[in-house]
């Protein structure tokens, strides 16, 4: 005797656990299950007395682990052969694995012979499941994954980011309380020339050498950036994104090699690893940009590593101390006080903050999207279980149990779910890249990879959503009476088991619907508002080319260059008016709608209250006013003679500077100073115009001509007005090819039309809207297949007491009004329990809402009506049908 | 033995005959299972047990009948004639197999 030492044991002492007890009842055959369960729990509890639980636990793992091979090689084989021991005679059964199996091949076989109810099901759960991991592969790196950064949770971002100056900065550095370092960047994108290729513009950061010691990152090759690096007369450096280095060639000699950039040649220090970004994935090289504490060019963001044992959200007293140094030295106008509202916010936050409210409502649509497509399926396969009610009683008859039965839905459930996984798997890896470009979060759409875990993701979805939806016909299944469903069959019995159910799920499906539906509506609304607000300029017909310059510091003087710079940008301006179908060009340093830009201070003479006031100041030529559309208030705009002019500069300014500064006053003739060190003098002035964003309020804005004292900087905007009837995007093509053939030292890094910068200048409420506008019409067609589908099973199962009654003379029409009227009540009960949830809801999407409230009446009502409208044009077909319907012959049927 | 009638065994399959041998008339499955984690001193999942008995029984091997035990009824497993024979058998070829090699320089080469 082999047995193991007996050993006293309770057996409520230790319990064994249920997983793998549940595996090897699974996968043992009946005859034999409960013999050996009943074996490994006594050897379990003699284990557990012998050498402690956590032993047996392991043990008993084991044994279900190491089984679960042989215990399915077993129940094949005996399936196959059809070999059963002679002991088992009065004992016959088969594992549940066979049962399982058996019911797969029953599904798959009532699946194909319902083409109609497999393929909606199916298409239905893949919509939904597609989307949301879709959303959730673009989500994922943004909201979950950590950033490669060490230690991010000591990384912070200053308060007023984008505003700091380097004078600024040179007097802080190394005297930040409370901080162990910090860097200071700005955007510094620059044009790199390679051999012969044309040149190419590259997102760039300029930073000083602290940035990669404050980030703690460690190069791929060679060395990172260091203070150091950032001083005139240095030989400049560079360090590379991965990206860049394998477009230049992926080799590892690049270390040392110097390329052009910007006209200036810098030797390669290092490259980043592969996934390392900062400050966002767009930004593909990092140049140390040369401190001087002299300047006061405020575009600054400065970022920090707090010091050992510092908590980033509790800065306050360091940030009183620096607050403190900063405004003895400094003075600031109230509008730009950095004394005020010291802060600093955790690197995540910074970046990838902005983008949440756009992803989480987006996640919200489609995970409701998915919701709604479980309650569809549901409410379709508690129609077919209602439909199989006599299939179900005669089985139960036969002996079949309720578990049995059940089984055999959740294997439907799941042949459904894994092929719904299918399709979404293949829906999201189509519609991902067109999607991370419909959602307004930048660098980060362009670099969203698609990966194979989405199809991880979506079989995971789908399984639990088939689950979510054998739910419901299971509860349907338990809660009822069988055997009087067998009678009921027969007699063509009027009230159905779950009918009540089923409209409650039609119910939920409105109102998921009305939910999306009437958050696309007040989207529509808000960007509908965005688009009515007047920029000052008529965006129609307008192309525009992007180009930035390389400062050629090889050869020539700073001063030259511009000069060179300046009659290359008029000769482009006469080429492109050349071009067919073009009214009129012009070129400006900056276009309206692209955010704020430059500022320089206005001083007014014999004014000595205005001193160094905050203004605009764009540098344009010529045609610039025509061919954008501005409109001229007074005096007159600039003519080809006013960049002769010496002394003093014309200059025009909007309305706003008119107002602010010179009111009740024709400003025209006055002269002004601040800027370019010279004298102007105000020849006319123009409408506002949104020079910042779309809805700022209205800020002083002076326009100088760009000749004669007031040069164009390194970037400068072509923008050409082609004759009415012209699509302005057929010329974008010959006028790149232009400004390449005219100024070669001219990058061209983006061609648009201003149509296309006022969407931009819309911002992220329009993606939103298109996303979530799309997302409701494929909630309206689900809703209008529940309730259709709803409806027609209503309809189907009365169709006797219909016959009765129109036997009895009533008559089709008051047939249809009684159909339809079920379809509008389930449809009103959702609509109002969705208005109330979407109260709740909305508040999502606040960011996005411009001049509407959450609880716009008119974009309540629009979608009410849109559904309730849907609502009917599905009830009334199977309506009409019942209407039509002969008593005769469903009498005689029955 | 004749070539004919040789009902040649798994590594397995012999192991498990055995234990069913020796565990008399207590050869239950999980008998067999601790009979043979005494002997090999290696651990054996009740799966493969089972499933390897049913096949020898299905072999003609083993022979199984049902029993009233405390619990719910088990299954005995029994060698049968042809069993018994191919143990036999698998004994007689394994001592021929090993007649005449040296075990004493087998153990030092082993050891060395």
């Amino acid at each position: 005797m082999a047995n193991h030492p007996p050993a006293p044991v309770s057996p409520t002492r230790w319990a064994i656990p249920r997983i793998p007890t549940f595996l090897l009842r699974a996968l043992l055959p009946r005859a034999e299950r409960d013999e050996v369960l009943a074996d490994l729990n006594d050897e379990f509890l003699s284990r557990a007395a012998a050498a402690g639980p956590r032993a047996a636990r392991r043990w008993i793992w084991r044994q279900a682990l190491y089984s679960a091979p042989a215990l399915v090689g077993w129940s094949s084989r005996r399936e196959l052969t059809g070999f059963e021991p002679p002991a088992n005679s009065y004992r016959p059964g088969v594992s549940m694995l066979k049962t399982f199996l058996a019911d797969a091949r029953y599904a798959a076989r009532r699946l194909r012979s319902r083409p109609g109810y497999t393929v909606l099901s199916v298409l239905t759960l893949a919509l939904g499941v597609g989307g949301t991991a879709a959303v959730f592969g673009i989500a994922r790196p943004l909201m979950f994954e950590s950033l490669p950064f060490a230690n991010t949770n000591e990384l912070a971002v200053f308060w007023m980011g984008g505003s700091w100056n380097e004078q600024e900065f040179m007097f802080l550095r190394d005297k930040f309380p409370g901080f162990r370092s910090v860097a200071s960047y700005r955007q510094g994108d620059v044009a790199l020339k390679d051999g012969t290729a044309p040149m190419r513009l590259i997102r760039g950061l300029s930073t000083s050498g602290e940035l990669f010691e404050v980030l703690g990152a460690k190069p791929l090759l060679g060395r990172t950036l260091r203070v150091g690096d950032d001083v005139q007369g240095v030989e400049p450096v560079v360090v590379l994104s991965y990206g860049l280095w394998q477009e230049l060639g992926g080799d590892q000699s690049i270390i040392g090699k110097r390329f052009n950039l910007n006209g200036t040649l810098r030797t390669v220090a290092g490259v980043m690893p592969r996934g390392f970004w900062f400050p966002d994935p767009a930004v593909r090289i990092w140049v140390p940009q040369i401190l001087n504490p002299q300047r006061q060019n405020g575009s600054f963001t400065l970022v920090g590593r707090v010091a050992p044992g510092a908590d980033p959200g509790a800065m306050g007293p360091h940030l009183e101390r620096l607050v403190a140094t900063l405004g003895a030295r400094f003075h600031y106008p109230p509008e730009w006080d950095k004394t005020k509202n010291a802060l600093v916010t955790p690197i995540r936050t910074e970046l990838l903050g902005s983008m949440r409210p756009a992803l989480v409502a987006t996640f919200t649509a489609m995970a409701l999207i998915l919701l709604i497509a479980c309650v569809n399926v549901a409410a379709i396969m508690l129609g077919q279980v209602e439909g199989r009610a006599s299939e179900m009683a005669v089985r139960t008859a036969l002996g079949a149990t309720r578990g049995r039965l059940t089984q055999q839905l959740i294997v439907e459930a799941l042949i459904l779910g894994v092929c719904a996984a299918i399709c979404g798997g293949a829906l999201a890896a189509t519609g991902f890249r067109l999607l991370a470009q419909t959602l307004p979060i930048g660098a980060w759409g362009e670099a969203a990879n698609f990966d194979w875990m989405l199809f991880g993701v979506a079989l995971a979805i789908a399984l639990a959503a088939a689950l979510l939806v054998v739910l419901v016909p299971t509860i349907s299944l338990w809660r009822g009476d069988l055997r009087g469903a067998l009678n009921r069959a027969r007699t063509g019995g009027i009230e159905g088991r779950g009918s009540r159910l089923e409209q409650g799920l039609v119910v939920v499906e409105v109102a998921l619907a009305m939910l999306i539906a009437s958050s696309a509506a007040l989207l529509v609304r808000s960007v509908s508002n965005l688009y009515s607000v007047d920029p000052g300029i008529d965006t129609r017909g307008v192309a525009v080319i992007d180009t930035r310059a390389s400062v050629d510091a090889l050869g020539g003087t700073a001063s030259s260059a511009e000069a060179q710079r300046q009659r290359d940008i008029d000769a482009v301006v006469a080429e492109l008016r050349g071009i067919p179908g073009v009214r009129s060009a012009a070129a400006a340093m900056k276009l309206p709608l692209r955010g704020n830009g430059d500022t320089f201070g206005l001083t007014i003479d014999g004014r000595p209250d205005v001193t160094d006031a905050n203004t605009f100041f764009r540098i344009v030529t010529a045609d610039y006013f025509t061919t954008l559309g501005f409109r001229l208030k007074a005096g007159r705009t600039f003519t080809s003679s006013d960049g002769t002019a010496t002394g003093e500069i014309p200059v025009l300014v909007n309305e706003e500077l008119a107002k602010r500064f010179f009111p009740g006053v024709n400003p025209v003739g006055r002269a002004v100073s601040g800027g370019f060190n010279i004298r102007q003098r105000i020849i006319g002035v123009v409408a506002n115009v949104a020079e910042g964003k779309l809805t700022d309020a209205p800020s002083p804005a002076r326009y100088f001509y760009g000749a004669g004292g007031a040069w164009f900087g390194t970037n400068a905007s072509f923008v050409v007005r082609t004759n009415p009837g012209t699509d302005p995007g057929t010329v974008l093509d010959a006028a790149r090819r232009t400004v390449q053939r005219i100024a070669p030292n001219f990058a061209v890094y983006e061609t648009t039309t201003m149509d296309r910068v006022m969407d931009r200048a819309v911002g992220p409420a329009r993606q939103i809207m298109s996303l979530l506008a799309l997302l409701s019409g494929l909630a309206l067609v689900l809703g209008a297949i529940g309730i259709y589908g709803v409806i027609s099973h209503f309809a189907a199962r009365r169709k006797r007491d219909w016959a009765i009654r129109v036997a009895l003379g009533l008559t089709g029409s008051r047939v249809v009004r009684h159909i339809v009227g079920q379809g509008a009540t389930l449809a009103v009960a959702g609509i109002v329990i969705g208005a109330i949830g979407t109260v709740a809801v909305t508040r999502l999407l606040t960011s996005f809402l411009f001049g509407v409230s959450t609880v716009d009446p008119t974009a309540f009502a629009a979608a009410s009506v849109a559904l309730l409208i849907i609502a009917l044009g599905a009830a009334f077909i199977p309506a009409w049908r019942a209407g039509r319907v002969d008593p005769a012959r469903v009498l005689r049927e029955q | 033995m004749t070539d004919t009638d040789f009902v040649p065994l798994g590594v397995l399959e012999e192991q498990i005959l055995v234990a069913v041998l020796r565990t008399h008339d207590e050869a239950y499955g999980m008998h067999v299972r601790r009979e043979i984690e005494r002997t090999t001193g290696r651990e054996m999942s009740i799966g493969a047990v089972y499933a390897t008995l049913d096949r020898l029984e299905a072999k003609g091997l083993v022979t199984s009948s049902r029993v009233a035990a405390d619990g719910p009824s088990r299954r005995l497993f029994k060698l049968s004639r042809l069993g018994a024979r191919a143990l036999t058998d698998t004994h007689a070829m394994r001592q021929l197999l090993w007649r005449g090699v040296d075990l004493r320089s087998l153990s030092i080469l082993a050891r060395s």
